[in-house]
């Protein structure tokens, strides 16, 4: 929607440079009350902006609105704790004045500490990720409910555990060296991030699209800033561009699914593949090669092939046996035999499956059973890939997924 | 036909609905932006909003409040300009996302003569 004389999304972006701007300055303890601050700082300016007209600077109006309020709160709270225990000391940012200027660059940095706070090692991936998307991109409970696909209450105790550990450990300062241990389990964020996102195959395409966008803003401030200038971020970076560019092809005009060999190659965003070719020629130096870099190298292959025909599955397949290694995972294999079946036929990618034990998790998903009735409708071996198929059909977790491998596994079809 | 002014009183029952997150209030921004834009001949004065408190006036000297029932507070006032009663409902009615549910708006034509 437009939003006249502010940038898209501009309420949500002001949020999390709120919280990690204020965060930074009273400490990640009072993150409940930073929350708050910031929250009715934006419903002032809902209400000033709309009858008023927006003020000269809109940042800054609300920077020192939100600022004014957290003072506020925290010196009620300071005088409260005063009188309950007499001689406690003055409480913190009791004394201090708003600073004046909030530079451009202080905006970055702390948004990037606090995605660094966020990931918290003692705190479980799925609650960082919560974490993340409450502070960092002003999402509600309920929004977050809806992208992560999990309950409201489930969402609130993830968040709440997040909150309790930063409360009872608010991070000191963190030096170079602790960003630097942290950077994978930021990686790891982001990457969660996008792919919720991207793998998404529910019906709101929009709001998952924004979760990508903000997944790549995020790598890309990192990717600035001296502690993010990885391989790796420069790999991630490069894996989340060449999978967007290819975004809007992957859905029919009624939203549907539409199989990689289906889409109309004209409609990937050229632009965007060359920057992501762009970050992935940056990703290759050092020595260190990270999974980043084999998904990278895949996307890349999808998107600079002319045709699904002209692949170049082998290299695909080899980026695959890579990213087995770096990260052991059944889902990974299975891609494998997808590629080697393409390249060296079906027989060759049940191969790759033989003998694979697959754990509980994806022996139930349709991925694994769609695959092997693929390949063994394939093969010719039709009672097996029946067996499969029935399978796939049954925990298929919505009708666009169900829709698109009936087409895809009838039996009988060549292909 | 002369155009004549309305004031638009706005009611809410506080402490009511979840806080809006930001994304939402984009959108209630944008609606209303929408909203002022489309209007924008038969808004007078977009009026402001009213603060809680202050004095009743009477012969008998100042007193604080209550002006009306506790539960019902006037949130704010416009004045709008429309040819009838029924053009300023409908430019109240439009107005999107100000009025949040359980509250309401008045509109009484000024009177000139």
């Amino acid at each position: 929607m437009r939003t006249p004389g502010l940038v898209e999304h501009f309420f949500r972006r002001e949020y999390g440079v709120l919280v990690a701007a204020l965060s930074r300055r009273v400490g990640v303890q009072h993150i409940g009350a930073v929350e708050d601050a910031v929250q009715g700082a934006l419903m002032s300016a809902l209400e000033t902006w709309t009858i008023g007209g927006l003020p000269h600077n809109p940042s800054g109006w609300l920077f020192r609105a939100a600022h004014n309020r957290l003072m506020g709160e925290l010196r009620q709270r300071a005088a409260r704790r005063r009188i309950l225990e007499r001689d406690a000391p003055e409480g913190i940012g009791a004394h201090e004045s708003p600073p004046e200027v909030f530079l451009a660059g202080e905006v970055r940095d702390d948004l990037l500490r606090m995605l660094f706070v966020c990931c918290d090692e003692a705190v479980v991936e799925e609650s960082q990720l919560v974490f993340a998307l409450k502070t960092l991109c002003g999402f509600s409970i309920r929004e977050i409910a809806l992208r992560l696909f999990i309950s409201d209450a489930n969402v609130y105790k993830r968040f709440g555990r997040a909150r309790s550990r930063l409360r009872k450990h608010p991070p000191r300062d963190l030096g170079a060296e602790e960003c630097a241990s942290r950077l994978p389990a930021v990686h790891k964020t982001l990457y969660l991030l996008f792919t919720e996102g991207y793998l998404s195959s529910y019906a709101e395409m929009a709001i998952r699209r924004e979760l990508c966008d903000e997944a790549i803003r995020l790598a890309a401030l990192l990717a600035e800033h001296p502690v993010g200038q990885a391989p790796e971020t420069f790999a991630l970076l490069a894996l989340m561009h060449l999978h967007a560019a290819r975004i809007s092809a992957r859905q029919d005009a009624s939203g549907g699914l539409l199989l990689l060999e289906e889409q109309n190659r004209k409609l990937w965003d050229r632009q965007q593949i060359q920057t992501g070719l762009e970050w992935l020629a940056k990703s290759a130096q050092g020595e260190r090669f990270s999974r980043y870099h084999a998904e990278a190298g895949i996307a890349a292959e999808h998107c600079l092939a002319p045709s699904f025909q002209e692949t170049r599955w082998d290299k695909v397949a080899q980026c695959y046996s890579l990213l087995e290694r770096f990260a052991p995972s059944a889902v990974h294999t299975l891609n494998r035999a997808i590629a080697v079946a393409e390249w060296q036929g079906p027989a060759a990618g049940l191969d790759v499956l033989k003998g694979l034990e697959p754990p509980t998790w994806l022996a139930g998903s349709y991925l694994w059973s769609a695959v092997l009735a693929d390949l063994y409708r394939r093969c010719g071996n039709a009672q097996a890939a029946m067996r499969y198929r029935d399978a796939a059909l049954e925990s298929a977790p919505t009708e666009a997924v169900r829709v698109l491998l009936q087409r895809r596994l009838k039996i009988g079809a060549v292909g | 036909m002369p155009k004549r002014n309305y004031l638009c009183i706005q009611r809410s029952q506080p402490g009511k609905g979840d806080k809006p997150s930001a994304a939402q209030m984009q959108e209630m921004y944008a609606k209303f932006s929408a909203w002022k834009e489309k209007f924008q001949e038969n808004i007078v004065d977009m009026g402001g909003k009213l603060k809680g408190g202050g004095k009743v006036v009477t012969s008998g000297g100042a007193t604080d409040g209550p002006f009306v029932e506790t539960k019902e507070v006037v949130g704010g006032f416009m004045i709008v300009s429309a040819e009838s009663m029924e053009e300023a409902v409908e430019v109240v009615r439009q107005s999107p996302g100000v009025w949040t549910p359980g509250s309401s708006v008045e509109v009484r034509e000024i009177s000139t003569a």
